[in-house]
């Protein structure tokens, strides 16, 4: 009998000695400095898929490089997929002692709106999301950048590049923000080539790479030379690789996985809002809920044009359409048509995002779904 | 014609991985060991096998001749994927523990360890992920056989694919003739039907166990190292098998423990996950993806409405063998 209440009051006392380890002031307060920030950041993926959430880390790792953040003071997650996961590693953060906590991807968005309204001194900061605006909290923010832009130019070098002016797009879900960039990639090579015809095919997940490559190979087969995607891996490079045919990447230079099909990536700079969020908020400063940055605020990159696959002239066509851009023209400007021919757009009026996560959500003529 | 050329070649491709593991599968349970652990020890073979390629590329500093590559990576995934089995055997013909319980065990653990020795030796490597290189690939890139290949028709659909599916194919005749015409093939048979039977028939029934089992989860392996070699083509991404293993385990009821129909049911099953890329129905794509699913549940049915001998589950499948058990 002693020996059982022995080792129970070990047991109690080893607890609660770690409890008291875990405990935490205030995580909010005038004496957060850049040296005593925590962050916290949870990924959809981990940075093997050399593409999304590889992406996201470098801007994590750009941002500490700029603010002079130590290693200690981030806590990241992997492979953190929509679910109940997403609030035990929001629960975990806290009790880390995080004070801005991140997520990446639009499924972790309702778990981030709750855990906003149940931590109230804890910050939650939610990429891609469309969540903060409604719930209206002050410790609950999204961000996004710009892609179409981006897209837009690398559907430039496609349009360029196909010669059976038929292009391919291995797309994740068909939800607004994947139509809207495939449609900008599309726009885009339109721009300079109105013979382009685009299929596009899901996968239903955002990172699987089977479906990716056979999905790849089926956009192949229907006679496409040039694919684009929008997947987390980057096994449509390496099939296009494989049949012979080009390619344009997301989020990361694929030129290493496929040297003779890679043209050139969109790619986000996740760093430039990070230090953005990160300062303002160590300065006690108000994180504005919705924030928006494209081309000019740098959010959205491109990534080096592959010498050895780029077509002749698409880095001036790109240049020039990249300066329209930045003196503010809308990709989504009317006239445009829908598959069926009804006017989505009329001549002239522009389609207004009211949020950073796109809603665009309309097939234009020249894009057959598969 | 095109069309259905690409179709059904993209049926091998996808169908492939699921051979392997089918195949490896119903040796296993020829033994009368029902492994769960097929996703795990696919996931194990896939790291194996493209990790030995890349350490043996990086340790000699050059770049392995395909001729070189593919027997290296199958070597290893096969050496990987019996490892995987052979804890499992230990456990469950040594130390007799619940069949079911220490398959799932394994799958979990085989999916971790791959994914996690994956992300980890990638992450070391000069280019920061795990790959191989270009002229190792070039092992796993279809081939083109002189005059086969050149047959039309034909020869796309027979003589074009990569090394690993002839493999696939060899190891399923293999198997078919090694379990209907040898001796050995018999015993192992009477071992997963009656291993008392067996036992007193002075057939050594744990000797017999663990060799099915070890070789069965070896085949498995490969069909991971499949996934990442030809599928991903070469480079190391997160949760890469992702349900094959199930599949084959599914596969095995399907092909009801032969290797011929298991060609079959592969090919089939290949074909039900890519047809949605082919064969546009206008039908919601969720649909598309239950089909293999859908296909599965009908042959479960077919299957037990008129059960016969020859298409039988072995009788002592999933039950461990006591000798002194009476």
């Amino acid at each position: 009998m002693h020996k059982l209440f022995f080792s129970t009051g070990l047991l109690l006392a080893v607890m609660l000695f770690f409890t008291a380890c875990g405990q935490n002031g205030d995580t909010t307060g005038p004496d957060l400095t850049l040296e005593n920030v925590r962050l916290a950041f949870i990924h959809v993926g981990d940075t093997n898929d050399r593409g999304y959430t590889y992406r996201q880390h470098a801007g994590t790792v750009a941002m500490m490089n700029a603010l002079g953040i130590s290693e200690g003071q981030v806590l990241n997650f992997w492979n953190i997929a929509p679910g109940a996961a997403v609030t035990t590693s929001i629960e975990e953060a806290i009790e880390w002692g995080a004070n801005m906590i991140f997520a990446t991807s639009f499924g972790h968005g309702p778990f981030m709106h709750e855990a906003a309204q149940q931590f109230p001194d804890v910050h939650f900061f939610h990429a891609t999301g469309n969540l903060a605006v409604e719930a209206n909290l002050p410790n609950f923010h999204n961000y996004f950048g710009n892609m179409s832009q981006a897209r837009f130019l690398s559907g430039i070098a496609a349009g360029l590049r196909t010669e059976t002016n038929r292009l391919g797009f291995v797309a994740a879900w068909p939800n607004p923000e994947v139509i809207t960039g495939y449609t900008a990639f599309f726009l885009g090579a339109r721009s300079v080539n109105p013979e382009v015809q685009m299929y596009v095919m899901y996968l239903n997940a955002w990172n699987n790479p089977t479906v990716e490559g056979q999905l790849a190979q089926a956009l192949i087969d229907l006679g496409a030379d040039v694919l684009g995607q929008h997947a987390d891996s980057p096994t449509t490079q390496t099939v296009a690789q494989a049949n012979g045919v080009w390619s344009v990447g997301y989020n990361n230079d694929m030129s290493i996985e496929a040297p003779d099909a890679f043209l050139l990536a969109p790619m986000f700079a996740w760093e430039v809002y990070l230090i953005y969020a990160v300062r303002t908020f160590v300065e006690g400063g108000n994180v504005r809920t919705d924030v928006l940055y494209g081309l000019n605020e740098g959010m959205v990159v491109l990534s080096d044009l592959n010498p050895s696959t780029i077509a002749p002239g698409t880095a001036e066509a790109i240049a020039a359409a990249e300066a329209r851009l930045r003196a503010g023209w809308n990709i989504f400007t009317g006239p445009l048509y829908g598959a069926d021919g009804t006017q989505l757009l009329a001549p002239g009026v522009e389609w207004i995002e009211p949020l950073s996560a796109p809603s665009w959500n309309f097939i234009i003529e020249g894009i057959t779904e598969r | 014609m095109d069309t259905f050329i690409n179709f059904f070649n993209a049926a091998v491709l996808a169908g492939t991985p699921l051979l392997f593991g089918t195949l490896g599968e119903i040796l296993t349970e020829k033994s009368g060991n029902l492994n769960l652990g097929v996703e795990g020890m696919m996931f194990m073979g896939a790291f194996s096998g493209l990790a030995s390629v890349f350490l043996l590329e990086a340790g000699l500093a050059m770049h392995l001749a395909p001729g070189l590559a593919v027997p290296v990576a199958v070597a290893f995934s096969f050496l990987a994927g019996a490892l995987g089995a052979f804890i499992y055997s230990v456990l469950v013909v040594t130390l007799r523990t619940q069949q079911n319980v220490t398959g799932l065990a394994l799958t979990m653990f085989g999916i971790g360890a791959g994914n996690f020795l994956g992300e980890f030796v990638g992450r070391r490597s000069e280019v920061g992920f795990l790959t191989i290189s270009a002229r190792a690939r070039q092992g796993f890139a279809q081939i083109q056989l002189p005059l086969l290949s050149d047959i039309p028709v034909l020869g796309p659909l027979l003589f074009s694919y990569n090394v690993l599916v002839y493999l696939g194919i060899l190891i399923a005749i293999f198997l078919a003739v090694f379990l209907k015409f040898t001796r050995a093939g018999l015993n192992l048979r009477a071992v997963g039907e009656n291993p008392a039977a067996a036992d007193a028939a002075s057939i050594p029934v744990a000797k017999y166990k663990y060799a099915a089992t070890c070789i069965g989860g070896g085949i498995c392996g490969i069909g991971g190292m499949y996934i990442i070699m030809v599928t991903t083509s070469g480079i190391w991404v997160h949760n890469a098998v992702q349900g094959f293993g199930w599949i084959s385990v599914a596969l095995v009821i399907f092909a009801t423990w032969s290797p011929a129909r298991a060609v079959v049911g592969s090919l089939l099953f290949g074909a039900l996950t890519i047809t949605r890329f082919y064969l546009p129905l206008g039908i919601p794509m969720q649909i598309y993806d239950t089909l293999p699913y859908i296909a599965t549940i009908f042959v479960l049915i077919v299957t037990s409405i008129r059960p016969t001998k020859e298409h039988a589950a072995p009788a002592h499948l999933g039950l461990n063998y006591f000798r002194e058990d009476r």
